[in-house]
């Protein structure tokens, strides 16, 4: 029983140890790399990525996933290069939160009222996402003007812009799933939909909800990321909805519903960017960075379902209690 | 019930027939796939010219072959996303091995056969790879072929900077590159190699004992356990036939662009998905054929021929592409409660 | 005037009453014992009271309204809070947020935010009242099955609940869990709560309840306060029911060759030291309470759990790694208790669910092609046997069928195989009357045709109509063996129930001890 202990508390604690090792190999490869000014580098690179799988979080509680999120991404950024172009950040940002948000609910829509699996009504609403995107940008490049792009060097009290977003987000989010109703709600229909309804929890809306977040998300990290790159080429933001799903895995969100949070979210996706960093830190080939990448995501999932294979055999029903050795 | 609520339904039960045996026919797709071309046809009559034909016909093959893998994976309620590195590598694989320029095999008789045979290789062992972690190690399929893909597809780009420093493995043997073109009384080769597999697959799915096995393990898997079934080898199985599948795919896409590159069939992983599902195929296994599939992968690249001919933009290409994928999930979700019902 | 009163409850299930008038009164500060067989109705009248099932006739008052629960919400804003034997909790959350999913204190009362505080605070008092010395935002998760089930109580305690309904409570609690529970109901009790409790412990619903209603067949058969009703009187109210149902002649009688033995079987936890002999030609029943292990015993028996000593031999020949297959291919069939879950592929034809477990047999040599005409004609043979009624006996989906139906192509799945040991697990489970007799009668072929039975049911009638001999299970353990000749309802049901009346269960000396 001990040793199940303690293969347990390793397992739980293997995704830190990951991280800390990670630290070790690049601290000692590189002396630039633990560096206050690399780590900020590595925290506003880490920001769009980690934001998207906040959203993506809430979704992967209830047990569902949002395919979409990059082609929201693309499509809120589009609409804010044509038509917001002249607009102040603060109104740019609402704007396209509720792009993303409205997104979310078409989502929901389907997901939710017509009960198509989340996979297959995603993975179709990402390409009418790109779609209204490229229409909107006319399949050209978007650039955008300078109030955008000074962002990206702007600083508030000594920290940069970006990370200021990342924070809030996280904290908003962070706060939301911890500390209101609604969240803890989100919780309970991700671990068992049915018992949550049969509690009186109106699990519909609650499903809709997590949508609108996550495309909501997406709208905020399309701008985080657009003050980054300056300019949206047709290809803007594609395959981030892998990126996200996976920050939010190794960061210990189960697919299955129920488990993990924003913390281990934002843990995953500053995780795999500090790995990419310390790749660039030590010039490794740039070739080699998905390689490195994935494995670390594997190892992490593969911990995971090591854990839940144990916890599974510890809560299975037993009919006799066993008399101890006295 | 009352008598009034009877009567309604006496009247919209003749409608309902019909709507019922539309909806349940195995030939939805095909039928609509048809429905569609006539409906083009007035707006863009080269449509039904002989080059265009076969162009769909071509643009068909390759991913004919890849949606054939995934339908199998699909039936034992798995997903593989590991299918686009998997063309990618096995055309960088393949082509390092026949290469004329410095390739392992470069000259040699055997560089052919050896390098399709590399390339088939490459798929199985991927495939056993996620087969393996599926399961022995418990893992969700959706992640671990998430991981392989992103794994695959970097060290396909990878590899191909220790043989070229262009993004691509050019100058492939004139033999390879006459496979991938020349025809056998008529029928172009490639065309043989996808009747091959495609018969293939539907021999196994619809007559084999394998085939009945997949189907039971989508269906309900702790009862095709408790029958005798052993589960996880044919999991396995779906996997590794998924993975040679890709890799046949890759062997034509390679041939077709005579040159083995990184970059082929990253933007396909979507298209072969939708395709398999649109077909009528379930995500949540037990459901699938490999004709649904031809339905499926027709139906798409209908769209997409048309789309372009219409000179419409990729925006519409794309957003339409994603709209019939949705209405064939609402179908199927339709279907599935009407099924319910009776 | 009665806290709650039940008069003449009636309910229908396709057709079919099971409950033909149930009445019974409960007053605040009492507890009422709800005892009877498995399928004697305690559960359909505690669901119609909870809100789960709507009832089809009969009235409910509550504090002399009437009363007429919606839902299991509805029922629970009226003040009845049943806690079922499978928890509504989620274990990923805490004690404290269990307890107020639906009911948040929130900051300033309106703000979206949870009053952690004043929940904590909340959550202390109901835990305190249970004996819950956890601090509240422990999860739920790490909690044993008694904690948990007072957690359920303090649950029905923050709404305020008049009426709490237990449904076997103390299945999978430790005696000193169930010790425990007792305490909490006493002092729940005592401040004027109302309680029906219903078990299978005869002994703890002596010990606990002042008054005592005995159900069987949907109908009241007997009740009064609980000093006045012995444990032996409990029972023969039980099972004095009259047989009503006919079992097939037997037209066989066992041999003396076994065809499965079973030699100190055990399993830490699950079962103990299990030795069973099953003759060919012999129906060998198991009997035992829900939860007593028999169903588990079953599927290690068929390699599909593990177990830790002993040996499983068939035919004198032990299996050396137990597994589906391995069973199958020395001569085993399961048919499990699970039909929908594990025995059926529901949205699967009836042909392809009669192949499954045989497809070895009608591959071809090298490529493994399905002979389908000769697999054809043997499945409709098969189904013949068993006969099979359907609209299309080769391609209506399982799940078109009836539930007797449906257990006949389980059933025909194994007769495909031609096995020699039958382990069925509740064959007769959720099946018309007409349909268990012919799966009486197919199991009478069966033996007759020299193959062993192993058969699981929680129906006595069942089992003394049908085998040869017949296990009492209890507590993973065989208790009891009866022969034909000396089966007496009475005697089993108190050898399956016997451990637990018992006072010093092992579990309890040992922790004492530790």
């Amino acid at each position: 029983m001990n040793t199940v202990r303690l293969r347990l508390a390793l397992l739980r604690n293997a995704p830190v140890a990951l991280f800390v090792v990670v630290l070790a190999v690049f601290g000692s490869l590189s002396d630039r790399f633990l560096d206050v000014q690399n780590f900020t580098n590595i925290l506003i690179q880490a920001s769009h990525i980690a934001i998207l799988g906040i959203g993506m979080t809430f979704v992967l509680l209830t047990a569902g996933i949002d395919l979409s999120v990059g082609a929201v991404m693309y499509l809120s950024v589009a609409l804010l290069g044509i038509y917001l172009a002249d607009a102040s950040p603060i109104l740019a940002v609402p704007a396209m939160m509720a792009v993303g948000a409205l997104f979310g609910l078409v989502n929901a829509f389907f997901v939710v009222r017509l009960r198509v699996a989340a996979f297959i009504v995603t993975l179709a609403t990402l390409f009418i996402g790109r779609g209204l995107a490229l229409w909107v940008t006319e399949t050209r490049m978007v650039f955008y003007k300078d109030q955008i792009l000074s962002l990206a060097r702007a600083e508030f009290l000594g920290v940069p812009w970006a990370i200021w977003v990342f924070a809030i987000v996280f904290a908003v989010a962070w706060i939301v799933l911890n500390h209101t109703p609604f969240g803890r709600q989100v919780y309970a229909v991700g671990e068992n939909p049915d018992a949550a309804a049969k509690a009186g929890i109106n699990v519909p809306l609650v499903l809709t909800t997590v949508y609108a977040v996550s495309g909501a998300c997406a709208g905020i990290a399309g701008f985080v990321s657009i003050t980054q790159v300056g300019a949206a080429a047709s290809s803007f933001a594609m395959e981030k909805e892998f990126a996200a799903v996976a920050a939010s895995v190794l960061g210990g969100v189960s697919l299955f519903g129920g488990r993990g949070g924003v913390a281990g979210t934002v843990f995953g996706a500053v995780l795999i960017q500090t790995v990419q960093n310390g790749l660039v830190i030590v010039n490794a080939d740039p070739y080699i960075y998905p390689l490195v990448t994935s494995s670390i995501i594997f190892v992490a999932v593969f911990v995971d379902s090591q854990r839940s294979r144990i916890l599974e055999r510890l809560g299975r029903r037993r009919i006799r209690i066993e008399e101890r050795p006295v | 019930m009352t008598a009034t609520s009877l009567e309604t339904e006496a009247r919209s039960s003749g409608m309902r027939r019909f709507v019922r045996r539309v909806l349940f026919s195995e030939y939805l797709v095909l039928w609509l796939s048809v429905l569609y071309f006539l409906a083009v046809l007035p707006f863009v009559p080269q449509m039904a010219s002989v080059e265009v034909l076969r162009n769909i016909l071509s643009d068909m093959l390759p991913l004919l072959v890849v949606a054939i893998g995934q339908t199998f994976v699909l039936i034992v309620a798995g997903i593989d996303l590991s299918v686009t590195s998997i063309i990618a590598m096995a055309s960088v694989v393949g082509a390092s091995v026949m290469t004329g320029d410095g390739g392992y095999l470069a000259g040699s008789p055997l560089a052919v056969p050896a390098a399709m045979l590399a390339m088939v290789t490459v798929g199985l062992a991927i495939g056993a790879f996620n087969g393996f972690c599926i399961t022995r190690l418990g893992m969700p399929p959706f992640i671990v072929t998430l991981t392989t893909m992103m794994f695959f597809s970097g060290a396909a780009i990878w590899f191909t900077t220790f043989h070229t420093t262009t993004s691509s493995i050019a100058n492939l043997p004139h033999g390879f590159v006459v496979l991938g073109q020349g025809n056998i009384g008529g029928v172009p080769n490639s065309l043989w190699v996808v009747l091959a597999v495609g018969i293939l697959a539907h021999i196994v799915l619809a007559r084999t004992v394998l085939g009945r096995r997949l189907y039971a393990c989508g269906q309900n898997r702790r009862a095709a356990a408790v029958s005798g079934v052993p589960v996880r080898k044919v999991i396995a199985a779906a996997f590794l036939i998924s993975g040679a599948c890709a890799a046949v795919a890759s062997i034509l896409y390679t041939g077709r662009l005579q040159t083995g590159t990184p970059i082929l069939g990253q933007t396909i992983l979507l298209d072969i998905i939708g395709a398999v599902v649109i077909g009528g195929t379930s995500l949540f296994g037990g459901k699938g054929k490999v004709v649904w599939t031809v339905f499926g992968v027709l139906f798409l690249v209908l769209i997409d021929t048309s789309l372009k001919m219409l000179g419409l933009s990729l925006f519409s290409v794309f957003a339409i592409k994603g709209a019939v994928i949705l209405l064939a999930a609402v179908i199927d979700a339709v279907r599935t409660r009407f099924a319910a019902r009776i | 005037m009665a806290l709650l009163e039940c008069e003449n409850l009636r309910k229908s299930f396709f057709g079919v009453e099971v409950l033909h008038g149930v009445s019974f009164s409960l007053d605040r500060g009492r507890v009422l014992g709800l005892v009877g067989e498995n399928g004697s109705g305690k559960s359909t009248t505690m669901n119609i009271l909870g809100g789960v099932l709507p009832r089809d006739g009969g009235r409910i008052r509550l504090e002399g309204a009437e009363f007429d629960p919606r839902g299991p919400k509805d029922a629970l804003a009226g003040g009845i809070a049943f806690i079922h034997q499978e928890l509504n909790l989620f274990e990923n959350l805490s004690i404290e947020e269990n307890l107020f999913i639906t009911g948040f204190p929130r900051l300033g009362g309106a703000l979206p935010f949870i009053n952690r505080g004043r929940m904590r605070r909340r959550a202390r008092e109901l835990l305190e009242q249970v004996d819950i010395r956890h601090p509240p935002g422990t999860p739920v998760g790490s909690l044993s099955q008694g904690e948990r089930q007072l957690v359920e109580i303090a649950k029905a305690l923050s709404v305020d609940a008049k009426v709490i309904i237990f449904d076997e409570p103390t299945t999978s609690l430790t005696r000193r869990e169930a010790d425990r529970l007792f305490g909490i109901i006493e002092r729940l009790r005592r401040r004027g709560i109302a309680m029906i409790y219903i078990s299978h412990v005869l002994a703890d619903v002596t010990r606990i309840c002042d008054d005592i209603t005995v159900l069987r067949d949907g109908a009241v058969v007997g009740g009064g306060p609980a000093a006045q009703m012995p444990t032996e009187r409990m029972i023969s109210l039980m099972v004095g029911r009259t047989l009503d149902q006919l079992f097939p002649e037997r037209t066989c009688t066992p041999t003396a060759t076994p065809v499965l033995e079973v030699r100190g079987v055990s399993q830490p936890g699950v079962v103990h030291e299990i030795d069973l002999t099953l003759h060919a030609g012999e129906v060998l029943g198991i009997a035992g309470l829900m939860g007593a292990g028999r169903s588990e015993l079953a599927r290690i028996l068929f390699g599909l759990d593990s177990f830790h000593g002993g040996t499983i031999a068939v035919d004198g020949t032990v299996i050396e790694k137990p597994s589906p297959r391995t069973c199958m291919e020395h001569g085993m069939a399961f048919l499990t208790e699970d039909r929908r879950g594990e025995g059926l592929m529901m949205h699967a034809t009836i042909t392809d669910n009669i192949a499954l477990a045989s497809l070895d047999e009608y591959a071809s040599p090298w490529a493994r092609f399905i002979e389908r005409t000769r697999l054809g004609d043997e499945v409709g043979r098969i189904g013949q046997k068993v006969r099979l009624r359907a609209a299309d006996p080769v391609a209506a989906l399982a799940r078109s069928l009836s539930g007797g139906n449906q257990q006949k192509v389980v059933l025909a799945k194994w007769l495909l195989r031609n096995p020699k040991v039958f382990i069925l697990d509740e064959p007769t489970r959720g099946i018309d009357v007409g349909a268990k007799f012919e799966i009486y009668k197919i199991i009478d072929t069966l033996v007759a045709g020299g193959a062993g039975v192993l058969m699981i049911s929680s129906e006595m009638e069942e089992l003394m109509g049908l085998c040869d001999r017949i296990l009492v299970m209890n507590h993973g353990e065989i208790q009891a063996e009866y022969s034909r000749g000396e089966f007496d309802s009475g005697r089993i049901l108190e050898a399956a129930m016997k451990r637990k009346t018992s006072a010093a269960a092992p579990g309890a000396i040992a922790e004492k001890v530790a």
